[in-house]
């Protein structure tokens, strides 16, 4: 695990990526579905790193453009949703029938649990053992067998499923609100979030907002990144479009469905990407030019209307040693009757 | 009084009649969503809708995008994660029904949503396995509603434990007693499970849905119920129900896609117009 100072650790997207990502380093998304680091994501692909290894619990969008973008050799997953039916195909199905791509099917959960055991330094962990005959336990791909066993249980002697925990090279995440140390703060569907983010050896932050350091000290329960495993923290408004976040922005569905009807080939998801991914310098950008081609309006409904939570009270008696007056209750001494009484006990050394 | 539904809508409103009051139902897509909602709105008050996602208590105003689709409702009772869902929700029993969807399915209720064709050379990526294994093997009922899937003689791959090969099987293997494929339902009737051998029958037809046609659709001797009913319709007031909460659920899949390409022609020309002035 690496450690990292709680400092300032703001800077460009473009530079979190080319300090800390190395071709050929696995890596994770700390959110699932909802939140998604897309801005992130598109940045990766602008950075032309490659033959990286991808954790990914459950993929709306970004699967399919890492698979073209070529920048994903091995992939570990357990859902990449797949529009149309039988007469269409996706960009994750043409990279396994041409040998591009290397994939590990899972569940949900047994691959959540990988990270759980990386995050908390076990080589292994129990599962719900009543899957074990499953096609994506049996079958295994790349990783061997370097995924499930089987244990005894020391206790009830009965036969345990367990999968291998993994620690992935760098977590890519995207959170409501973050100090400039880069302590993240979720809210809303927690989903992977948690042990995603723990098991890597550190966390790539994006942030719709970099706040005061005393609004994390007032809402710790919030805190979902800590700094101590954050490298970079960037402040990224609409960070996680087309993709909502509670709080910010609502999904977009119909730019969703534009990308969707592209991925029939890779010519027109190629285009896609050029217009969106390659001929853009940033995420400014990108909405600038989402309001150009999509109209004010199209970006204007996603906006979420404010439903505050009601703050939780974390406050206290705010009993001091020594009040304003200098006395202390509980010994009830002020301090030169403390001193007097240590001296007077024959507890004071003297130089 | 003649009543006038969509085959969705009858999907969604015999879906609900699955759920009892005060039980504990996870919910992924949009057609167990409806029929989640809609049975929250009448005979079971009491049931709470959770995901996965580590959301528990929902009160979605429409249908969620996906399991985590914070844009679909406001506030929910717990917030935990996706791991204290399958741990210590669903491995502790709190599950009592799960809706999820098929690829494939084979007479004991196993079912398939991963790949169609030889693995190693398939057809067809299907989404994936997602969620469905553990909670098909750990929730006390599980309710599949068929919109694309079919059922097969063997599965090209098998995601989600059923009753594994029928009688105790499924039991012997390790998943909780008494659990198990409740009832699937299909856009031509509702399969249930015989209760000692575990073998999947047609325990109800839609409305003008013929027997033999169904059968001809299923590659072996389907059983039928000796008691075989015809699904009970909707009420007006169900109806109404589903439209207002699920326009989309109601008009299906083929009317769902023609209304959005409209939607976002209209976006873009609105658009273009605009910049043009």
């Amino acid at each position: 695990m690496e450690k990292y100072m709680n400092v300032d650790k703001r800077m460009t997207m473009e530079d979190a990526i080319s300090k800390y990502v190395n071709d050929g380093e696995s890596f994770v998304y700390a959110n699932c579905l909802t939140g998604m680091p897309l801005a992130l994501t598109h940045e990766l692909i602008r950075s032309g790193k490659k033959n990286l290894m991808l954790f990914d619990q459950a993929s709306i969008e970004e699967i399919d453009m890492l698979i073209e973008a070529r920048v994903i050799d091995r992939l570990v997953t357990t859902f990449n949703f797949r529009v149309g039916g039988k007469r269409t195909t996706s960009p994750l199905e043409r990279a396994l029938k041409e040998r591009r791509l290397k994939i590990e099917e899972l569940s949900n959960l047994t691959m959540l649990s990988m990270m759980k055991a990386g995050a908390m330094g076990y080589s292994f962990i129990p599962v719900l053992s009543g899957i074990k005959m499953a096609d994506f336990v049996k079958r295994s791909n790349y990783l061997g067998n370097q995924r499930f066993g089987e244990v005894k249980d020391p206790f009830t002697g009965k036969k345990q499923l367990v999968v291998k925990g993994y620690n992935p090279d760098f977590a890519f995440m995207h959170v409501q609100r973050a100090d400039t140390a880069g302590n993240g703060q979720m809210w809303g569907a927690m989903f992977n979030s948690k042990w995603a983010a723990l098991a890597a050896n550190k966390i790539i932050l994006t942030c719709e907002k970099i706040v005061d350091a005393e609004v994390i000290k007032s809402s710790p329960h919030l805190t979902i990144a800590p700094s101590f495993k954050v490298c970079a923290v960037i402040e990224c408004p609409w960070g996680a479009h087309p993709s909502e976040l509670a709080g910010f922005y609502d999904n977009d569905f119909p730019f969703r469905a534009l990308y969707f009807a592209t991925l029939g080939s890779s010519a027109s998801i190629k285009t896609w990407m050029d217009e969106w991914i390659y001929g853009i310098k940033d995420r400014g950008e990108y909405l600038a030019h989402y309001v150009e081609k999509l109209g004010t309006e199209s970006l204007d409904v996603l906006r979420a209307k404010p439903r505050l939570s009601v703050p939780a009270d974390y406050g206290n008696a705010n009993s001091y040693e020594w009040d304003e007056s200098g006395y202390n209750r509980s010994l009830d001494m002020n301090m030169s009757q403390f001193v007097e009484f240590l001296d007077k006990k024959g507890v004071l050394l003297q130089s | 009084m003649t009543i006038k539904y969509t085959i969705d809508e009858l999907i969604v409103y015999r879906a609900a009649q699955e759920i009892r009051d005060g039980e504990m139902v996870v919910i992924g897509q949009g057609i167990g969503m409806a029929a989640g909602v809609l049975a929250r709105s009448t005979h079971a008050p009491n049931s709470v809708i959770l995901s996965e996602a580590g959301i528990v208590g929902i009160d979605p105003f429409k249908v969620p995008l996906h399991i985590a689709d914070m844009s679909a409702f406001r506030g929910y009772t717990y917030g935990c994660d996706m791991m204290d869902a399958f741990t210590c929700i669903a491995n502790q029993g709190y599950v009592d029904v799960a809706f999820l969807g098929v690829g494939q399915m084979d007479k004991y209720g196993n079912v398939n949503s991963v790949y169609i064709g030889n693995p190693d050379n398939f057809e067809m990526r299907l989404s994936g396995a997602g969620g469905a294994p553990e909670f098909a093997a750990y929730s006390m009922r599980t309710v599949f509603t068929m919109s694309g899937g079919q059922f097969v003689k063997k599965l090209d791959y098998l995601t989600s434990p059923g009753y594994l090969e029928g009688g105790n099987s499924r039991y012997k293997a390790g998943m909780p007693a008494g659990s198990g494929p409740a009832a699937v339902i299909t856009q031509d009737g509702v399969f249930k499970f015989d209760q000692i051998t575990k073998e999947i029958f047609l325990s109800s037809v839609h409305p003008g849905k013929d027997v033999e046609k169904i059968k001809s659709k299923i590659p072996w001797d389907l059983k039928v119920a000796v008691n075989l009913e015809v699904t009970k319709l909707p009420s007006e007031k169900d109806l109404e129900f589903i439209r207002t909460f699920a326009p989309f659920i109601t008009m299906g899949r083929k009317l769902q896609i023609e209304c959005n390409i409209n939607r976002i022609f209209k976006m873009l020309t609105k658009a273009s117009e605009q910049k043009e002035n």
